[in-house]
Order: C-alpha cells, then structure tokens, then sequence
C-alpha cells in the first residue's frame, strides 16, 4: 500500500461574509486522502468547496477545525496552479519562472537549467521574452504550470487546468500531467471536465455541499452508472 | 533573505517598469525647471529661489510616488490574486512585506536620486557654484519617505489602496506639523490638548527635525549631530511599524 501524500481529516472551515459578518461554513467535515504517486480528480459543482480545500490544504486559508497533513513536510516540495491564474503582466515568460525559482534553495545554474527546461516542455520557448501582458489563456495557464513545476515537487495541486485551453491546449496540459505520473509524481487536480478525468485519474472524490460525498476508484464509479457523467450527476443530485 | 531579495528585485521591476511613474518624474523635472522662471523674477535670489522651489518640488513628487505606489504594492498581489503563487511557495509573510518594501526604497532612491541630480546640476549650471547641501537634503527628504512608506504598506494591509494612501499622506503631513502642534498645545493651558498633541508627536515622527532645506538656503544652521541622530531613530520607526504590518499580514487569508 502506497504512502499518503496528502491527508484532510475532518476539516471545517468557516468563513464571515458581508457586513454583520454573517458566518458560512464553506468546508463541513473534508476527508480526503491522496496516496504518493497517483493522479487524483476532485470533483464537485461550482462552490462544492473544493478550491476551499485544496487553499486549506496549502495554507492559504487556516481551517476552522481538523487536521490536514502534507507528506512533504513543508511546501518546497509542493508545486500549485490557482484557478484562473494572474500574474505579473510586466515581467517576460523568463523573468516570472525566474523569479519563481528564486523562491526556492537553488543554486543558479540549476535554477537556469530549470527555467530553460520548462520553457521547453510547455512550449513556451519561443515567447520565453515576451511579457506575460501579451500571453494569450493558453499560454497564460502553461506558464501557471510552468511556475507550479519549478521546484520539481512531489505533490502537484491543479485546480481546474484545463479552463479555457483549446483542444490543443488540453491535450498538452494531459501530456504534462501524464508524464508527472510517469515520474512518480503526485497529482490533485480539480475539473468540471469529466472525460479529463475519467482519462487520467485512478481515484477520484467528489464533493458536495462542503463534504466529499464519494470516493473511490473510477472503475468502481462506472460500474455503477454508464458513464462518469451520469454517476457524477447522481452523486451531487442524491 | 534570499526570498526577500527575489521579492524585492520583483518590486523594483514592477514599480520601475510603470509608465505613470515615468509621467509623474517627467512632471517633476518640468516643474524644477519651472524654478528658473520664479528666480528670474527674484531680486538676486535665483540661487535661493531654484533651490528652495526645487526641494519642494522633490519633495512633492518624492512623496505622490511613495504613498501611491506604497498604497498598491500589498494590495494589488491580493486583488490580483498573486499572493496564491506567492504563498503556495516556501515564503515567508515578513519575507513578503519586506521584500515589497525594500524593492520600494529602491524605486524611491532612483526617482529621488534622478530629481536630485537634476536640480543639482540645474543650480550649478545657473549659479555657477555646485552646492552639495541639496545632495544632503534630498538624501533627508528620502529618510523622512521612508517612514511615510512604511507606514502606508502598514494601512494597505488593513484597509483599501484609496485610504491608504490618504492616510500616508496625513503622516506626512501630520509629522511636519506635529512639533509646532505640541509647541502650541503647552501655550493653550489645556491639558487635554496637550495629552493629544503628545500622543500625536509620539506615533509620528517629526519630520521638520530632518528637513533641512531652511538650512540648505542659509536660513538656519545645521547641526549634523542631530541630523544622524533623527535618521536612526526614522530608521528604527520604519522597522517596527514594518512588524506591526507583518503582524496584521500574518492574520489574513486568501
């Protein structure tokens, strides 16, 4: 049995909106569990909590109560991709992977042959000196891959990044993904794109109203319904 | 440090790189070339009047690009949502703060040090005698911008850029003031003016003690003592209102 990469055990998270500071609780009890090494699909509709866990995951939101527990011990062996991803419109392709490799112990001919590498691999050699200002979302969400790689991590969090890719695109992102799982990497991503899913992912969880309310493997999934479409829909619909 | 310095090598390109802050140098300079009309129109003042009207108006232009600038930093890679490829890396909510503010006091000291030269060589040229005192100064007009960013990238990280930067504006303001204030206050008999005019002199530095230009146009001594004195202590407020931003930073989530 493979080792957890990443634990979510019980994790509520409450947020206060609006004026009288209204509480909502967002995340009502997450349990999840990624083993190391495998390419794992959260799913849900939109406001189901998943981006919610995977920031509490990463720290950028503090959970409200519970446990979360990162096999990596600490996030330089992490890498991220946000939703809908912005970044610095006046530094080139080159300066931002730069800059993003600067964040981490790297020694500068390692960080150069990083850099030049994943330009490479995500095609963006080309518009490497170009500012991010004048990439367009295709190119934009492979320099989000791009940064979320350069520290070479172990665990990998991509929330939705297929979002406005073209098919061209799509394929490219599935190819990087692919080829992190070939290397032993684990992968989390979240997608409203169900065949992305059903083609890359082992395990998959999907989550409802806050909670994950299934998990299991994608086989288990379709022998329960024709398609991961239908079994989805029964799932956030029960 | 490392981080730090990624950060603000990262700051300085983005607040450097900005075409408003090239506007803004360009209206500068226009407006210490202006000095030369007015000290046309002084009785053998020409010096006098170009020195004095170029410090105000480094002063001025010193202080729209700290504030406003000081005001965005924060709150942009919040707005922007930048602090999620920030964050979800090993760095450090000090380590942004400082960053974000050391890559500022580099833009500053170039903006600064560019007007600087300018009305330096400006004054040489049409007075025919350098005068080095302007060099002192705009480096003093830097200490006093110094604690007014600090305290601006501590307002960002409470409230909006808007108010933010009025409120950087205020400290600027209030710190010039503040000494006559706490003068005027022990005149008027009342204690309660007094107690605020000294809460007030306490929280914001007094900024007339390092402005020097008086001294730069001969209209007083400068006691450098003093001046050195002032700066430490500038310094020294700079750094703790830096960890109270830390501190408040350190509390949001994103």
């Amino acid at each position: 049995m493979s080792a957890t990469a990443l634990s979510l055990a019980d994790v509520h998270k409450t947020v206060h909106v609006g004026f009288r500071r209204r509480p909502l609780e967002i995340l009502k009890g997450v349990d999840l569990s990624v083993e190391e090494g495998e390419v794992f699909g959260l799913l849900g509709p939109n406001g189901a909590g998943k981006t919610t866990s995977v920031k509490v995951a990463l720290g950028l939101m503090r959970p409200t109560s519970g446990a979360v527990t990162l096999a990596a011990g600490s996030l330089e062996r992490v890498g991220y991709l946000p939703e809908n991803p912005y970044f610095y419109d006046y530094l080139s392709g080159r300066e931002f992977l730069g800059f993003c490799a600067q964040l981490f112990p790297m020694a500068p001919d390692e960080r150069y042959r990083r850099v030049e590498g994943l330009l490479r691999d995500v095609g963006l050699s080309n518009a490497a000196d170009t500012h991010l200002r004048k990439y367009s979302k295709g190119m934009l969400q492979r320099i989000g891959i791009a940064q979320a790689l350069v520290n070479d991590p172990d665990l990998v969090l991509l929330d939705e990044p297929m979002t406005g890719l073209d098919p061209v695109g799509r394929v490219e992102v599935k190819r990087i993904i692919e080829t992190l799982h070939d290397r032993g990497k684990t992968v989390l991503f979240n997608s409203h794109i169900l065949s992305d899913v059903h083609e890359l992912c082992r395990h998959i969880a999907i989550m409802r109203d806050g909670r994950v309310a299934w998990r299991g493997e994608v086989k288990e999934a379709l022998a329960e319904a024709p398609s991961l479409e239908d079994f989805f829909m029964k799932v956030v619909t029960a | 440090m490392r981080q730090v310095a990624a950060i603000a090598v990262n700051t300085f390109k983005e607040t450097i790189r900005d075409r408003v802050l090239a506007v803004i140098v360009v209206f500068a300079l226009i407006m210490i070339v202006g000095g030369l009309w007015l000290g046309s129109i002084s009785l053998g003042q020409q010096g006098r009047m170009m020195t004095d009207f170029g410090l105000v108006a480094v002063t001025f232009f010193g202080l729209i690009v700290a504030v406003f600038i000081a005001a965005s930093l924060v709150h942009k890679e919040v707005e922007k949502r930048t602090v999620y490829i920030l964050f979800s890396k090993p760095v450090s909510r000090a380590g942004f703060i400082t960053g974000k503010f050391l890559g500022l006091c580099a833009t500053t000291a170039v903006v600064l040090a560019g007007m600087g030269m300018f009305l330096f060589l400006l004054v040489w040229v049409v007075s025919g005698a350098p005068s080095g005192m302007i060099l002192i100064a705009v480096v003093m007009i830097y200490a006093q911008l110094l604690a007014v960013m600090a305290v601006t990238i501590f307002f960002s990280t409470l409230g909006s850029a808007i108010l933010s930067s009025v409120l950087g504006i205020c400290v600027f303001i209030a710190g010039q003031l503040s000494h006559n204030v706490l003068s005027l206050s022990r005149i008027g008999h009342s204690i309660l003016a007094e107690a605020l005019a000294w809460v007030v002199y306490v929280i914001i530095p007094n900024f007339s003690a390092v402005d020097i230009k008086a001294g730069v146009v001969g209209e007083s001594t400068l006691a450098l003592g003093e001046i050195a004195l002032w700066t430490a202590y500038l310094l020294a407020y700079v750094v703790v209102v830096l960890a109270l931003a830390t501190l408040v930073f350190r509390r949001k989530e994103f």
